[in-house]
């Protein structure tokens, strides 16, 4: 028996212990301390995974965050942002922990190619914020320096990729992007304040909380000063319509307003946002007496086209074999990121990575996810503070996220061979933006679920309910009736997108449990995950 | 010889020391506890303390920038 048990313990030390109940189970509740969620002990992954996400994670982020910090305009500029922005220093400070909540209980492959999609949005998040303070009049005694006058703020919501005419010229960076989208994920405590904030001048709680706190952020005073003009954006909702109403009353500067048709997929609208375009152009060499550049936007374009194809490929071994190393949430994160932000040389860096540990999973047939159960597809807007939840759900219930809506939203490659072409994709690629198309871009879009679901052969659809979001609300019942008549298995994810508060991580649990138990009639595989207290934690 | 000997011995054992004590504070999740129980409050409280513009005092001058025409 004793003979039993030291092999036992020396099999789990250098392994790792076995992911299920019955074989023993590494039970990963057991790990947190109550409440704050911060670990007793980070876990043991078995030698090589835990020496791995040590050195190669863990310490290789803090040291490449530390340079990246360097490289991109000082220490100095940081410690001033520090000081001066809650967003930055309330947030980013933890962001290893964001990765242990992604990141958990990953093993081989899919920690490997998951963590490199981290680095990734961790070093474009550190280019911003560090261009951003740069170039702040605020933190330079009022002075507008020479990257001020480079710049050029706009909402997180138009692509970055309208901005590649004036590429290495002016340099690109979203109002929100970081100061409120990133800190959602990374530490969900900030961003109440915001939300606080706008609520705190009369305005009423129930329109969209992301609305909310990108006009919160400024009525706290706590957006830099960092570029001569703006383009806003309507975001495809009337909520969005107030945000650039308030950020033109408190930006101040020139604005130009790049919206997206609530009507799309006709030839006449697309003609319009092709103009809208244009103006968005011709508005941007006003501003800066920069000349508009065709080789450096087809240059630029053609980089994004080779991220589009290698998404493909992705999406192709994800669809049609076990072999995918990426989970849920660094997918949908990644993806969201890159293409929102446009083409920069890290995403260049970390497909290049990830395609090796992609072809080494296929050519030796890695299974990264052994334990799925139902390949899930998460479908509508994600909640910001628990874009984790599908690590908790392959933990605790083996359900395996495959694909989500936000990765599918940009699924085309942009035409260089005319202008023509160019524009009407670039107009096209605008109107697929975040939010916009899927979730309330109509029936014929949001009911694109059913094809996507067969085509990455997924068994199960976990739906997201954003509470607040008047759009998809309507379609709520159009589901329930269509997840009946289908017959598929299907989850409601409720939540208020940033705001935890008003439905809770335990909730979301709570319901999902619910289903597995109830309606799927399935144990727990780590009966630790079920009901833990998580309320205090980023 | 000796001396250069007696040198590695010694930066290796500086490695090892520093690389265990990185490993204990990755491994019992000290950087997270820092920044959770000390960092975050210290910086929370200077946040809240800080000195802010009232913003909504700013008038809201529509008519401050010359109105954009695209077609001139």
């Amino acid at each position: 028996m004793a003979k039993m048990s030291i092999s036992k313990a020396l099999k789990d030390f250098w392994y790792g212990k076995p992911h299920t109940a019955e074989e023993g189970g590494r039970r990963l509740g057991d790990l947190h301390e109550d409440k704050t969620h911060l670990y007793k002990h980070r876990e043991w992954r078995g030698v090589a995974d835990t020496m791995y996400y040590f050195y190669n994670i863990w310490l290789y982020n803090y040291i490449f965050m530390v340079k990246d910090i360097m490289v991109m305009h000082g220490p100095i500029t940081f410690a001033k942002g520090l000081w001066r922005y809650r967003w930055v220093g309330q947030t980013y400070l933890p962001v290893l922990h964001w990765f242990d909540r992604g990141l958990e209980g990953m093993r081989g492959e899919a920690m490997k190619a998951s963590a490199w999609h981290y680095r990734a949005m961790v070093s474009t998040t550190i280019r911003q914020f560090q261009r951003m303070f740069a170039a702040d009049t605020r933190l330079h005694g009022g002075k507008q320096n020479d990257l001020y006058k480079h710049t050029i703020a706009h909402n997180e919501t138009v692509w970055g990729g309208v901005f590649y005419p004036w590429d290495g010229e002016i340099t690109n960076v979203p109002l929100e992007m970081i100061p409120y989208f990133v800190t959602c994920h990374v530490n969900s405590h900030t961003v109440l304040n915001y939300i606080d904030a706008v609520q705190s001048i009369g305005l009423p709680g129930d329109p969209c909380p992301m609305c909310q706190a990108e006009s919160g952020i400024f009525v706290l005073d706590d957006v830099p000063d960092y570029a001569p003009a703006v383009i806003t954006c309507n975001e495809a909702c009337d909520a969005s319509v107030s945000t650039s109403t308030l950020q033109d009353w408190f930006f101040d500067k020139p604005l130009f307003s790049l919206p997206m048709p609530m009507l799309f997929d006709d030839p006449l609208v697309k003609k319009y946002v092709m103009r809208e375009i244009e103006e968005l152009w011709k508005f941007v060499e006003q501003q800066y007496g920069i000349p508009f550049s065709w080789e450096k936007l087809t240059k630029k374009l053609e980089l994004q086209n080779e991220l589009q194809r290698f998404e493909w490929e992705k999406w192709e071994v994800a669809a049609k074999s076990d072999y995918y190393p990426v989970n849920g949430v660094a997918q949908a994160l990644y993806r969201i990121y890159q293409t929102q932000y446009g083409d920069w040389e890290i995403w260049h860096v970390t497909d290049k990575k990830v395609r090796k540990i992609l072809e080494k999973c296929v050519s030796k047939k890695i299974n990264s996810f052994p334990q799925t159960r139902h390949r899930v597809i998460a479908w509508s807007c994600a909640p910001l503070y628990y874009s984790n939840w599908c690590t908790w759900a392959y933990n605790c219930w083996g359900l395996n996220v495959i694909i989500n809506m936000d990765s599918l939203m940009f699924d085309m490659e942009i035409r260089t061979d005319s202008y023509e072409h160019t524009l009407e994709d670039m107009a096209q690629y605008h109107m697929w933006a975040p939010m916009r198309r899927m979730a309330v871009g109509g029936m014929h879009h949001m009911f694109e679920l059913w094809d996507y679901m067969k085509r990455f052969n997924c068994d199960m659809v976990a739906m997201y309910d954003q509470l607040q979001c008047k759009g998809v609300q309507g379609l709520h019942g159009l589901f329930e009736d269509e997840f009946r008549k289908r017959d598929i298995k299907a989850f409601w994810i409720p939540h208020a997108l940033p705001d935890s508060r008003t439905v809770s991580r335990a909730e979301i649990r709570r319901l999902i449990n619910d289903y597995m138990s109830t309606v799927m009639h399935e144990e727990p595989l780590d009966p630790s995950l079920l009901d833990f207290d998580d309320s205090m934690t980023w | 010889m000796n001396k250069i000997c007696k040198f590695f011995v010694k930066l290796l054992g500086i490695l090892f020391v520093v690389n265990a004590a990185l490993f204990a504070v990755f491994f019992f999740d000290l950087d997270g506890k820092l920044l959770f129980n000390v960092v975050e409050p210290f910086l929370k409280k200077h946040y809240d303390n800080m000195e802010r513009k009232d913003t909504l005092k700013a008038p809201y001058e529509i008519d401050k920038f010359p109105k954009y025409d695209f077609n001139s």
